[in-house]
C-alpha cells in the first residue's frame, strides 16, 4: 500500500464531536482510488487530513505513506515526500502567472519552460495561450482547476489528492477531466479522487465509502458504488442508471442481496 | 557611450527587477535617454519628435522633456537618476510636456545601490495634452544598507480624452525613509491608472505614499491601486485619495497591505470625496496576512510557509492595475 490510514479519528474544531471516526483503509500504488459519500460524510476532511492541513489533526490513529509514519508531519513535509492536493475551489491570486504557479513545486529547476508546457498539454491547456496568463478571475473555473492539476502534476508526486475536481464543471469538461485522470495514471502517479458523482468515480479502480464519518467499505469501485446506493436506498437508480452502460454489471439478484444486507445492518 | 563610462554598481543594481540599465545607455538600445550620474549629466540621446534637455544646477538638474504634437514613440524614453555614493543630495526638477495626440512611455530608474543617508528629492510637473496615451513608470532601488531619504513630489495634468498610467515600484532592497506625493488632475473623458507598490523590509524602512486623483472633467475615470508589505519592523503608510468633482466621473481606490513579523506597521487610508451628485467614487482597503488557504495551496506544492509568503508578496506587488 502506498498510503494507509489506521484508526484515524478527526474531531471538530471545538473537539465536541468527530468528523471522521476510526477510519482505516489503504490505497494501492498506481491506482485511482475514489472516496465517495454524501455531503457531510467527511470526504474533504479526509483529503485535508492526509495532506496535513493545520486544522485537521488526528485525535487518534496513524497515517503511513510508503511505510513512513507521516501523522505528525506538516503540509510542506508531506508535499516534499510526494503527496499533493488540488482544491475544490483553487484560489485566484492576482499577480501570479500560470507559468510561475505551475513551476512552484518542480524539484528539477532545469528546463522549466519545457516542463511547464508539457504539463499544460497533459491537462489540455494550450501552453502558448496560457503560460503567461494570471491565475486571477480572468480564468474560468474549469481553466483554474486545470492549472491546479498541472501544478500538481509538475511536482511529479507519488500521490495526488483531487478534492471534488468535478464540482462546477459542465458535462463536456467532465469528460475531458476523466481523460486527464487517465493521463495522470499513465505517469505512474496514484490518484485519490474525492467525489460524489458515480460517473466521475467510474474511472476509479478502487473506492471507499464514507457515511457520516464512518468507513463503510473499501473495494473495487463498482461494489463500493453499489453499497453506496444500498445505503441511500436507491435501488431503482442502481438498477436502471448506475451500471447500465458500465464495463461492470451486476445481476439483479446480486443487487437485491446487497440491498437486503444493508437493510439488515 | 561605453558601459564603462557609467558606474558599474548602478548598471547592475536593478537586476532583481530584471532590468538591465546597460540597455538604456546612450548608444545602446533604442529610444531617447537622459542619464544622470549623481549631479552630472552623463549622457543624452534624442529621437525624432521629442526634445530632451538637461541643465545642471548646484545639487542636481532641471530636466525638460517636450513631446511634439502627434508623436507616437514605440520605444520608451529612459531617464536614469543614478548615484553610487553613500551620501549626498540629488535634486531633480523634471518638467514634462506631452502635446496633443501623443503616445509615449517614460521609464525612470532611480538607483542608489550604496545609499547610506543619501537624499534624493524630485519636484516634477507634467502636462499631458488632449488625446494622449502617456505612461510614466518609476522603479526605485535604494541599496541594502539603510536606504535613502527620498521625497519626490509630482503634479500631473491630464488633458481631455487622454490615458495616463502611473507605475511606481519600490519592492527590492531597503527603501529607507520615503515620502512620495503624487497629485493627478484628470480632465474630461480622461482615464487614470495609478499603481503603487512598496515593500518595507526592516526597522529602517518608513515608506509614506500619498497618491491623489482629482476627477475634474466630465466622465473622467480613475483607479488607484496601492499594494504594500511591511516586514520585520518596516512601516508603510498609504493614502489613496480620489475626489469626484465633475459629472459622471468614476473613481476607485484600493489599498492592500500585508504585515509580517513583529513591530511591522501597515496603514492604509483611502480617502474619497464627491462634490458632484452624479459622480461615483468607491474604495476598499485590507490589511493583515494572506488567507491561510492561499498559503496551504502553495505549501502543498512543497514550499515552506516563508517561501509561500514570499511568493504571495511578490505576486501582490507585481499585480497590474486594470480599469
Amino acid at each position: 500500500m502506498l498510503l494507509e490510514l489506521s484508526g484515524v479519528t478527526i474531531p471538530t474544531f471545538d473537539q465536541k464531536c468527530v468528523i471522521l471516526n476510526d477510519v482505516s483503509f489503504g490505497i494501492k500504488e498506481g491506482s485511482i482510488h475514489a472516496i465517495v459519500g454524501p455531503n457531510g460524510s467527511g470526504k474533504s476532511t479526509l483529503a485535508y487530513t492526509i495532506m496535513g492541513l493545520g486544522d485537521y489533526k488526528a485525535l487518534k490513529g496513524k497515517i503511513y505513506f510508503d511505510g513512513v509514519d507521516i501523522t505528525n508531519l506538516n503540509i510542506t513535509e508531506r508535499a516534499r515526500l510526494g503527496i499533493t492536493l488540488t482544491w475544490q475551489e483553487p484560489a485566484r491570486i492576482d499577480g501570479l502567472s500560470v507559468y510561475k504557479y505551475v513551476s512552484l513545486g518542480m524539484k528539477d529547476k532545469s528546463k522549466i519552460k519545457e516542463k511547464v508546457f508539457e504539463v499544460l498539454k497533459i491537462v489540455n491547456l494550450e501552453p502558448e495561450r496560457y503560460y503567461n496568463r494570471i491565475i486571477d478571475k480572468s480564468l474560468s473555473g474549469g481553466e483554474r482547476k486545470r492549472v491546479e492539476l498541472a501544478a500538481a502534476i509538475a511536482m511529479n508526486p507519488r500521490l495526488i489528492i483531487l478534492d471534488e475536481p468535478d464540482s462546477g464543471l459542465d458535462f463536456i469538461v467532465l469528460e475531458d477531466f476523466m481523460n486527464i485522470f487517465d493521463n495522470i495514471k499513465k505517469l505512474n502517479m496514484t490518484i485519490l479522487l474525492i467525489t460524489h458523482r458515480e460517473d466521475i468515480g467510474m474511472v476509479a479502480d478502487y473506492g471507499t465509502l464514507l457515511w457520516r464519518g464512518n468507513h463503510i467499505i473499501t473495494d473495487e469501485f463498482p461494489r463500493v458504488m453499489l453499497r453506496y446506493c444500498a445505503k441511500a436506498g436507491l435501488k431503482a437508480f442502481c438498477k436502471r442508471t448506475l451500471f447500465k452502460n458500465g464495463a461492470v454489471c451486476f445481476d439483479d439478484d446480486y443487487i437485491d442481496r446487497i440491498f437486503r444486507e444493508e437493510n439488515l445492518s | 557611450m561605453k558601459t564603462s563610462d557609467y558606474p558599474e554598481d548602478i548598471l547592475q543594481s536593478l537586476e532583481d527587477y530584471k532590468i538591465d540599465i546597460r540597455n538604456f545607455l546612450p548608444g545602446h538600445g533604442k529610444g531617447a535617454k537622459l542619464l544622470l550620474d549623481f549631479n552630472k549629466i552623463s549622457g543624452i540621446e534624442q529621437v525624432d519628435g521629442i526634445i530632451l534637455k538637461g541643465r545642471e544646477i548646484p545639487n542636481g538638474i532641471v530636466a525638460d522633456i517636450l513631446i511634439k504634437e502627434g508623436t507616437k514613440l514605440e520605444d520608451p524614453v529612459h531617464l536614469c537618476f543614478g548615484i553610487n555614493k553613500e551620501t549626498g543630495v540629488q535634486e531633480i526638477f523634471p518638467r514634462i510636456i506631452a502635446e496633443d495626440n501623443t503616445d509615449v512611455k517614460i521609464q525612470a530608474h532611480c538607483s542608489f545601490p550604496n545609499a547610506n543617508g543619501l537624499i534624493h528629492k524630485m519636484f516634477g510637473h507634467y502636462y499631458i495634452g488632449k488625446n494622449c496615451n502617456f505612461t510614466y513608470s518609476e522603479t526605485h532601488y535604494h541599496g541594502e544598507k539603510s536606504g535613502a531619504l527620498v521625497a519626490p513630489v509630482s503634479y500631473i495634468y491630464v488633458g481631455e480624452n487622454s490615458v495616463f498610467e502611473n507605475n511606481f515600484n519600490l519592492t527590492k532592497g531597503t527603501p529607507g525613509r520615503v515620502k512620495i506625493l503624487i497629485d493627478i488632475y484628470a480632465m474630461k473623458d480622461s482615464i487614470i491608472r495609478s499603481n503603487v507598490r512598496a515593500f518595507g523590509k526592516n526597522i529602517k524602512d518608513s515608506v509614506r505614499i500619498r497618491d491623489s486623483v482629482f476627477l475634474e472633467g466630465e466622465n473622467a475615470r480613475s483607479v488607484i491601486k496601492m499594494k504594500a508589505a511591511a516586514k520585520d519592523g518596516g512601516e508603510v503608510l498609504m493614502y489613496g485619495i480620489t475626489e469626484g468633482n465633475a459629472p459622471y466621473c468614476n473613481g476607485h481606490v484600493e489599498c492592500s497591505e500585508i504585515v509580517l513579523g513583529r513591530g511591522s506597521i501597515c496603514r492604509a487610508r483611502p480617502f474619497i470625496r464627491a462634490t458632484d451628485p452624479t459622480s461615483s467614487i468607491s474604495h476598499e482597503a485590507s490589511l493583515g496576512r494572506f488567507p491561510q488557504k492561499w498559503l496551504d495551496e502553495l505549501m502543498a506544492k512543497g514550499l515552506s510557509e516563508e517561501e509561500a509568503t514570499d511568493i504571495l508578496i511578490e505576486a501582490m506587488l507585481q499585480e497590474e492595475v486594470k480599469l
